[in-house]
């Protein structure tokens, strides 16, 4: 028997993690909530997660974007899968314009657009949680 | 604490400077001279200053040359001339130039203490009146997403907390119950469609497209469209097929809208086509352009009708399953395409079915020529080879 996996969701809006929390909680993942990039970051330093739910605009802009670039330069974070969610995913194009920005900010992430089917969800972080677990256990 | 204003005094009289010096320093400045125009302009360039008093008498280069300088430098510099004989004629000249003020030798340290806070004070509204104009111009460029996203966010917080209680409650409700909450979902689902579509139209339509364009795969584009429409054919039991040579030269353009006019076009020819239908996907290279074809097997239309099919807000006659849809699809599309120096073109026949065509001229690699210009580079080298 595993022991449960521990998932960081970042997200500003309480609303939309209440729903995605009651999703996780039922298929029983540990999930903590970080409602600004902030504390998400502090969070993700201070305890191993094994992914993360990223929301892109949050603050006074994309500023998810920042927490993905920042977790891909360190050698520890980088490890974790990202799955993003966002609201935005064709407006990417539209906002950033000319600025190059692609939906795979990090090697191993996801991008889903919100709302989110619950049962593709746990889909795609089972995916992503193997996937992940695959890479550690080649490195060993 | 506000930062201190940069003050550049340009004059030839040592006497003048040393004074200015004094009595400006300690008032919350950061003052520099300049003993001619051309150390004046060079140390503006250096200084960056706010505000700039210039003698307009002095040997070499002139104070309106100074001025001029000055102006090329950076615009909003705020420039005062000192005059040295009280002679209103070069001073009315400086200012119709350009100049903020004047300031006639001799001048008292009050003098120039106030005039000096007033050019500081009008470089400041200069400054935030350019940072408000840009604010307004980021907002308005960016009006049509910063609206969709606000508006989408709660929709898409609501509609995740339906999903989740559908799957939740799915053993305590009725079945009356569950309709309720299915017909909730597609009400906020349709809202949220809307919303992306208005989107849409505004960015295409406010020309926010084509300033980034790559060079664009038409086969993958077509793969990424079909892919995002099968789910939706394969509830109507509709099959997709596509015969789009992989050896296709490519396009250039912005792959993620491109994407979306095909997903358009192929969606509709779905959405209108009889369950069992056919979908045929299909590309050539003729003339220097991809001739990219979605042919269906559907309900066709009407020929009085071909001429407004591509208007924003048309709806064709509801399709065999009264489908909705917003009307701004092929209007849509058809920007898109013409976003992208190509031609989009219709054939229908009633019962029968319906063809769209899209042409978009071919991308040579080693052309430089916009890509209005392509096909005429292109159309005598056969890009497409032998298929």
């Amino acid at each position: 028997m595993s022991e449960r996996k521990q998932l960081l969701m970042i997200d500003d809006d309480p609303d939309f993690v209440d729903g995605i929390k009651s999703i996780l909680t039922a298929a029983q993942y540990d999930v903590d909530v970080a409602h600004n990039p902030k504390d998400g970051f502090a969070a993700l330093q201070k305890k191993k997660y094994d992914l993360l739910l990223l929301d892109i605009m949050m603050g006074r802009g994309a500023e998810g974007v920042m927490i993905a670039r920042k977790m891909s330069r360190d050698p520890k974070l980088r490890e974790i899968p990202v799955l993003i969610m966002t609201g935005i995913r064709e407006q990417i194009a539209f906002l950033f314009g000319s600025q190059a920005l692609h939906p795979h900010f990090v090697e191993v992430d996801e991008l889903m657009e919100k709302p989110v089917e619950p049962r593709l969800l746990l889909e795609r972080i089972e995916a992503l949680l193997k996937a992940a677990g695959d890479r550690a256990n080649e490195k060993k | 604490m506000e930062k201190p204003s940069r003050i550049l005094i340009i004059d030839d009289e040592e006497i003048v400077l040393g004074s200015c010096l004094a009595v400006l320093e300690g008032g919350g400045h950061e003052v520099a001279t300049a003993p001619d125009g051309t150390a004046g302009l060079r140390k503006a360039r250096e200084f960056a200053p706010d505000l700039v008093l210039v003698d307009l008498m002095m040997p070499g280069l002139s104070g309106f040359e100074v001025l001029e300088g000055l102006c090329g430098i950076d615009p909003t510099i705020v420039t005062i001339v000192i005059t040295g004989y009280s002679t209103v004629e070069s001073a009315v000249e400086a200012m119709k130039r350009g100049a903020f003020d004047f300031l006639p030798k001799p001048f008292t340290p009050d003098e120039l203490r106030l005039i000096v806070r007033r050019g500081v004070e009008r470089r400041r509204l200069v400054l935030e009146a350019i940072t408000l104009r840009r604010e307004k111009e980021m907002l308005q460029r960016n009006f049509a997403a910063i609206i969709s996203h606000e508006l989408r966010s709660p929709l898409s917080a609501v509609q995740q907390n339906l999903f989740v209680l559908t799957a939740e409650l799915e053993a305590v409700l009725d079945e009356s119950q569950k309709g309720r909450l299915e017909r909730l979902k597609t009400r906020i689902g349709d809202l949220l469609k809307m919303i992306q579509g208005w989107l849409r139209a505004v960015s295409v339509s406010e020309g926010t497209i084509g300033g980034d364009f790559t060079v664009v795969s038409v086969p993958a584009a077509v793969a990424n469209a079909i892919e995002s429409v099968q789910p939706h054919a394969t509830r109507k039991d509709i099959a997709i097929t596509d015969s789009t040579p992989a050896s296709l030269p490519p396009v250039l353009g912005d792959e993620t809208i491109l994407t979306e006019a095909l997903i358009n076009l192929i969606g509709n020819a779905v959405k209108y086509t009889h369950a069992g239908g056919k979908v045929a996907v299909g590309a050539v290279v003729e003339a220097g352009q991809v001739a990219v074809s979605v042919a269906d097997t559907g309900i066709g239309i009407a020929a009085e009708d071909v001429s407004s099919v591509f208007d924003a807000f048309y709806r064709g006659k509801l399709g065999p399953d009264a489908e909705a849809g917003c009307g701004l699809g092929l209007a849509l599309t058809r920007r898109i395409i013409e976003a992208h120096h190509g031609t989009i073109s219709v054939e229908s026949e009633i019962g029968r079915g319906t063809t769209f065509t899209v042409r978009l001229p071919v991308h040579a690699a080693e052309s430089t020529s916009p890509p209005g210009e392509a096909p005429a580079a292109t159309s005598t080298r056969d890009p497409g080879g032998p298929r």
